[in-house]
């Protein structure tokens, strides 16, 4: 009767230890998976310019090839300034012509001011008109001189940051028109890391955490921090601009997904020989004050 | 911290390849047990299996993120 007991107690005492066991692992494994501030939805990010031409023409000088390093202000294209040249000279000759006028008109004006006992009246006050206005007509002039002048600078494209051009495929003849991407630049300093993490991650990473950052199939480790976090996304449940009134979709899902808020992080150090390429994927790792001791705290 | 695995070209959940390998040992290690008498302490052997896996998955995803290196 006693062994019978004493076999039921130790059975009781080992079940019961099994399971404290599995509950233990399964408590681990939901911090180190599901809390631990860790995402392999990240992406290796630069911010990018797309240049544009301000001035339309046949693009006469590319200077540039692809993927190659520039600094800013280094001349990227030309498009031909033949039909701006002419523009500027055009409007210098009228800025000279208007020059002249505005002289004539000004001596004639002191002429018939300097003889009031002779000139009427009203041939002064012609006199001040006018030269009232060819002042007028000359700042025109002068204005249109100056963007002329503008324009014909503007033949010349230069990067507006130093960085890597991209996706150049552009060949001299091509007509380019006013605004339209010619290439892509990128802001090669701007090179950081973001990491989508599940938003009920959120509440472990702080600004300035130490991150490391694991490319994906390239062996060593980034090290960086977290510089920011996203400061809103948007909510694809509710559409409508700000001034109309809310439409709030009206599903209702079972299941539901956590949804990725970016965080920003800086890039402190990069292994020798890896090189970064925007888009790449990574893997970041947030290394939370909290996170290790709440592993084993349980 | 090794959040992924290189197989033959796809890349894998880490979590996902210790789960299988723990589930499959756990499997094995019950088949084991079971010719011994002390097993039979443990009242229904699934606890003890399900114990396991959860023990070994554990122990492997903390080897592997002290050991290995991301992306080797």
């Amino acid at each position: 009767m006693i062994k019978q007991w004493t076999m039921a107690m130790v059975r009781t005492l080992a079940t019961a230890l099994a399971i404290a066991a599995l509950l233990f692992a399964v408590h681990a494994l939901w911090l180190r998976y599901q809390v631990e501030p860790v995402t392999r939805d990240g992406k290796v990010v630069a911010d990018i310019v797309p240049v544009a031409t301000d001035v339309a023409g046949l693009v006469t000088q590319v200077c540039v090839h692809d993927n190659q390093t520039v600094q800013q202000g280094q001349v990227l294209l030309v498009i031909d300034p033949s039909r701006y040249s002419l523009a500027l000279q055009q409007a210098q000759a009228n800025v000279g012509n208007l020059r002249a006028s505005l002289a004539q008109a000004v001596r004639e004006d002191r002429r018939n001011r300097s003889m009031t006992n002779v000139v009427a009246s009203e041939v002064i006050e012609q006199g001040q008109t006018k030269v009232e206005q060819l002042r007028m007509a000359l700042a025109q002039a002068v204005a249109a001189r100056d963007l002329a002048q503008l324009n014909l600078d503007r033949t010349v494209i230069r990067a507006p940051v130093s960085g890597q051009v991209a996706n150049m495929t552009l060949q001299p003849g091509i007509y380019m028109t006013v605004g339209k991407a010619a290439l892509a630049l990128v802001d090669t300093p701007s090179l950081r890391v973001e990491g989508y993490f599940e938003e009920t991650k959120l509440q472990r990473i702080h600004v300035g955490d130490a991150v490391s950052v694991h490319l994906m199939g390239v062996s060593g480790t980034l090290r960086g921090h977290v510089q920011s976090i996203a400061s809103a996304i948007e909510d694809r449940e509710r559409t409508g601009d700000v001034a109309r009134l809310a439409n709030v979709n009206p599903a209702f899902t079972w299941v539901r997904l956590a949804q990725r808020i970016p965080v920003r992080v800086v890039i402190d150090y990069v292994p020798a020989g890896i090189r970064l390429v925007p888009g790449q994927t990574a893997t970041v790792v947030v290394h939370s004050p909290d996170a290790k001791q709440d592993l084993w705290s349980w | 911290m090794l959040e992924e695995l290189h197989l033959f070209g796809v890349y894998l959940p880490a979590a996902l390849v210790w789960a299988v390998i723990a589930g499959v040992s756990a499997h094995v290690l019950r088949g084991l047990f079971q010719r011994w008498t002390w097993f039979k302490l443990f009242g229904p052997a699934g606890v003890l299996e399900l114990a396991l896996f959860a023990l070994l998955w554990l122990g492997l995803t903390v080897v592997a993120d002290a050991f290995f290196n991301q992306g080797a």
